[in-house]
């Protein structure tokens, strides 16, 4: 079976998350590149409802980025956008689709592996879960 | 939709061309409907090209972008400057850093970093055909005053450093103490209310017995700790118990101080939150070191659990003890108690030596400033936290270590939690300098990619009132949640909470961010 | 408020297994304010589902949207179309409304997919606890203004129990002894003198004991001249 391209949507907040993200790429630290990046003003923005129809549009996986929670920016935006990772992993687990697809990961802008790690950690999750049609193609 | 996009393609000199393939993003560019002008430069940053790209935008009506470069703190500003002058409103421009979301990390992925370049810019056109333009607007400050609460060390540091900036002080003052500062002085003085936000607040202060309005720009909050009393069993043995400052301002006024003197970190040894402040450490040593200079003769004990003081202030505990002080440490097994039957005598046990000690005491002090009473007052006027001992919460650190959620409202000194003399003065020439700052600009700027409520659909379930850390939200005349514009901070956390959808985020819509995400994975289904 | 749960995400996927479009409709009401079946646990739901049949290998549509409150007959009317558009509707509200679906369009089939639930108030963003069973005869002025029916697990009017240990409740050792909280409120009232005063055993006939119940305001009914068009004839 050819091995399948992971296809990863990251929701990464604008202050702490993409500094992230940058400081990574400008020390020259390589990551898959199936990850793409989708940048919000905060991890608090991010809808249970964007993760689950990332899911739904394809991707294999879904990790939001954002502040350290007792560094946030907008002071509470990453315990928020953790409060919603956690309530779509609780609906995943009941519909029987492995929770970990969905993951939430703090950072501070001046740590340049977080985001490598986040990104492998994920390509782990997609390489051991494979792809959620089994089936291979989406119907 | 209508729309006329132009897309430029940054090469950030040899970067990009290096690993993509420039021309078929030009082509994908090119092909792609409303696509009406399609430019690749060699480096933003280096504005050659820029006539260019504003004739083309004037030439075939352009009214967004979309931008392939880096990031937008890195790029020159030239481009944006040029695009508003040339009438493209700033949100409709779109910026994806390619250098640092695909070329920089995927070096050794050629073909993975072109397709997932390709989707992202597949992406912005889908996104900018989806975004509207939006306008910040400016209000103007209706007064330069820049309330100050409290006239303690961190106030008056407070007082000094805003006035210079311009702004008129106005310090309230809770006691009658007499206060040399600049500005307007009012002692007998507490703030009871406030109104609006931050360069217009209409604060509701009492000023001795009367009840007055007062409008304010900036508030700064510096309402100090307040004296305590000692705790626990400790303070039903000593009655006559001086917390640490009134000892420092007895011995500056020189007056004869009973011997022997031991002073204790802490007004809650045997208390549940064995919480010592930086302040205790500090304060303590310059209050025992003055007091053994001025009589030698007098025995001195400091008890302590641990000893922080501040960076050089270390120097103090080698001078203390140089000068005859003693240090006893304590842990929470051993702590000092007082014997009711036996008053004048303090037990503890030497957690160094293990050995209980009894020292014959003729004045206890204590080291403590808890949270003012008034902070719960000034917290629900001004609607900003706090913190759990009762101080005032600041907001997120990167917005400064004096500032609070709320814009124009700063809080310094030990207002926050117990600090050093020095510290809070400091912290009150950063409050003040800030204040004034922001009053002198006269004019406050919101708007743009801020929350906005579809009355209809709203449940008035409150959610978005409870989770704003900015006060933004309120339920308005018609019963259904509003946002304050000034308020609002554009995180969009209310917008992803909200049960009933009713609330967007402009800039960051549910439909753009999906639409954005679905193009990224590749847009099948 | 009403306040409801969700069914778990597998006993809704395995209600609706059979079926190949689904039409699912919450409420802008209770459910959504207490989290469970407003447009955005709708749109939750629907993408999950969709996404459990990505995983299973199952064909099926979906359509998701709210109404202002599902137990209104004039509300399901508006989106009639969008209702009989489906094979089942899986109804996200409390169970008021998807009876009133089922009530409207008896031949189709309207599933519930939230667990109804409690009178609840929220105790802070998040927690809802239940105050009041709707025993139709409310005595909380003699209570200092705390149900006893509903707070105390025994229900008793003439409490506490012998069981009541430092003031928690035998029956759920996390939960504050209703009677305790009763006796303190009186006592803040200065009407400690109810305590002492035996209530008689309840009539529990206002209750649901008695059967269904029905409220009406006379004055509030249509007369047949009043009624429009069909409902005269029906």
């Amino acid at each position: 079976m050819a091995e399948h391209m992971p296809r990863i949507v990251c929701f990464c907040c604008e202050k702490h998350g993409i500094d992230a993200a940058v400081l990574a790429a400008r020390s020259g630290k390589q990551y898959d590149a199936s990850v793409r990046i989708v940048t919000v003003p905060c991890s608090g923005r991010v809808d249970g409802i964007h993760l689950l129809q990332a899911l739904d549009d394809g991707a294999d996986a879904v990790f939001v980025v954002g502040c350290l929670e007792k560094n946030c920016y907008y002071d509470t935006g990453s315990i928020e956008g953790r409060k919603r990772v956690n309530y779509v992993k609780s609906m995943l687990s009941e519909a029987g689709i492995e929770k970990e697809r969905v993951e939430m990961f703090n950072t501070a802008s001046t740590n340049a592996w977080a985001f490598p790690e986040a990104v492998s950690k994920m390509v782990e999750v997609v390489r051991r879960l494979g792809p959620i049609g089994k089936g291979g193609e989406q119907q | 939709m209508k729309a006329a996009i132009q897309v430029v393609l940054c090469k950030c000199c040899t970067e990009m061309p290096a690993l993509l393939d420039m021309a078929m993003l030009e082509k994908i560019a090119s092909e792609t409907p409303m696509v009406m002008s399609v430019k690749t430069v060699d480096a933003i940053c280096d504005g050659k090209n820029l006539s260019e790209i504003i004739r083309e935008v004037k030439e075939r009506e352009i009214d967004r972008a979309v931008v392939l470069a880096c990031q937008k703190k890195d790029i020159s500003p030239a481009l944006f400057k040029a695009y508003t002058r040339a009438g493209i409103n700033e949100f409709m421009i779109e910026l994806v850093d390619i250098r640092d979301q695909v070329v920089l990390p995927h070096q050794d992925d050629r073909a993975q970093a072109q397709a997932k370049a390709e989707a992202k810019l597949e992406a912005a056109l889908a996104r900018v055909v989806m975004l509207a333009p939006l306008v910040r607007s400016v209000e103007e400050m209706k007064t330069r005053n820049v309330v100050i609460v409290g006239a303690g060390f961190a106030g008056m540091a407070a007082a000094q450093a805003a006035a210079k900036t311009g702004a008129h002080t106005i310090l309230l003052e809770s006691s009658g103490k007499t206060v040399k500062a600049p500005g307007v002085i009012l002692t007998h003085s507490k703030v009871l209310g406030a109104k609006g936000y931050g360069g217009n607040f209409q604060l509701s202060i009492k000023a001795g017995e009367k009840v007055e309005e007062l409008g304010a720009a900036a508030v700064v909050i510096a309402s100090g700790g307040g004296w305590t009393k000692l705790k626990g069993p400790l303070a039903k043995a000593c009655k006559e118990a001086v917390p640490l400052y009134e000892l420092y301002l007895s011995i500056k006024s020189g007056n004869q101080i009973k011997g022997p003197v031991i002073v204790v970190d802490t007004p809650d040894p045997a208390g549940k939150t064995l919480r010592v402040q930086d302040y205790a450490w500090d304060e303590s040593l310059e209050t025992v070191i003055d007091l053994k200079r001025r009589s030698p003769e007098t025995l001195i004990y400091v008890v302590f659990q641990e000893m922080r003081a501040f960076g050089l202030s270390e120097l103090a505990y080698k001078d203390a003890a140089e000068l005859g002080v003693k240090f006893i440490r304590y842990d929470k097994a051993g702590a000092p108690r007082i014997d009711p039957n036996l008053p004048g005598v303090l037990t503890v046990k030497d957690f160094s030596q293990g050995e209980k000690l009894s020292i014959k005491f003729g004045t206890l002090a204590f080291a403590s400033i808890p949270a003012n009473p008034d902070n719960m007052t000034i917290a629900d006027a001004l609607r900003i936290p706090m913190t759990a001992e009762g101080g005032i919460r600041r907001g997120s650190v990167q917005r400064g270590p004096v500032s609070t959620p709320r814009p124009g409202v700063y809080v310094c000194g030990s207002a926050m939690f117990p600090k050093p003399r020095e510290v809070a003065q400091a912290e009150g020439q950063a409050a003040g300098a800030m204040a004034g700052e922001y009053v002198m600009k006269g004019s406050i700027e919101f708007g743009g990619s801020v929350a906005q409520v579809t009355a209809e659909k709203c449940s008035a379930c409150l959610t978005c009132v409870r989770t704003c850390p900015y006060e933004a939200p309120f339920i308005g005349t018609a019963s259904k949640a509003e946002i304050k514009t000034q308020l609002c901070q554009g995180c969009g956390m209310c917008v992803g909470i909200c049960p009933s959808k009713a609330i967007e985020l402009h800039h960051y819509t549910d439909d753009q961010i999906a639409e954005e995400t679905r193009v990224l994975l590749g847009g099948d289904l | 408020m009403i306040v409801a749960k969700r069914k778990p995400v597998n006993e809704i996927a395995e209600m609706l297994a059979p079926f190949k479009k689904v039409t699912v409709i919450g409420c802008r009401s209770c459910v959504a304010i207490c989290l469970a079946g407003g447009e955005k646990e709708v749109k939750m739901l629907v993408s999950t589902l969709k996404v459990k049949n990505k995983k299973e290998g199952r064909r099926q549509e979906f359509q998701g949207f709210v109404v202002e409150r599902q137990c209104e007959r004039e509300w399901i009317k508006e989106v009639e179309e969008k209702v009989l558009d489906s094979e089942v509707t899986l109804s996200m509200a409390c169970s008021l409304g998807a009876q009133t679906i089922g009530d409207m369009y008896p031949e189709h089939l309207t599933f519930p997919g939230l667990n109804t639930g409690i009178f609840g108030v929220p105790e802070e963003q998040g927690v809802w606890s239940e105050k009041c069973v709707g025993c139709g005869n409310c005595i909380i002025h003699t209570t200092g203004g705390i149900c006893p029916i509903s707070r105390c697990a025994k229900s008793m009017l003439n409490g506490p129990c012998g069981g009541s240990a430092d003031r928690k409740c035998e029956v759920n050792l996390e939960v504050e002894c209703a009677w305790a909280a009763i006796y303190d409120r009186l006592k803040i009232q200065n009407r400690l003198d109810l305590i002492e005063k035996v209530m008689p055993a309840k009539d529990w006939s206002t209750g649901h004991s008695g059967g269904r119940r029905v409220y009406t305001r006379e004055d509030a009914k249509l007369t047949p001249h009043q009624k429009k068009g069909r409902e005269v004839v029906q």
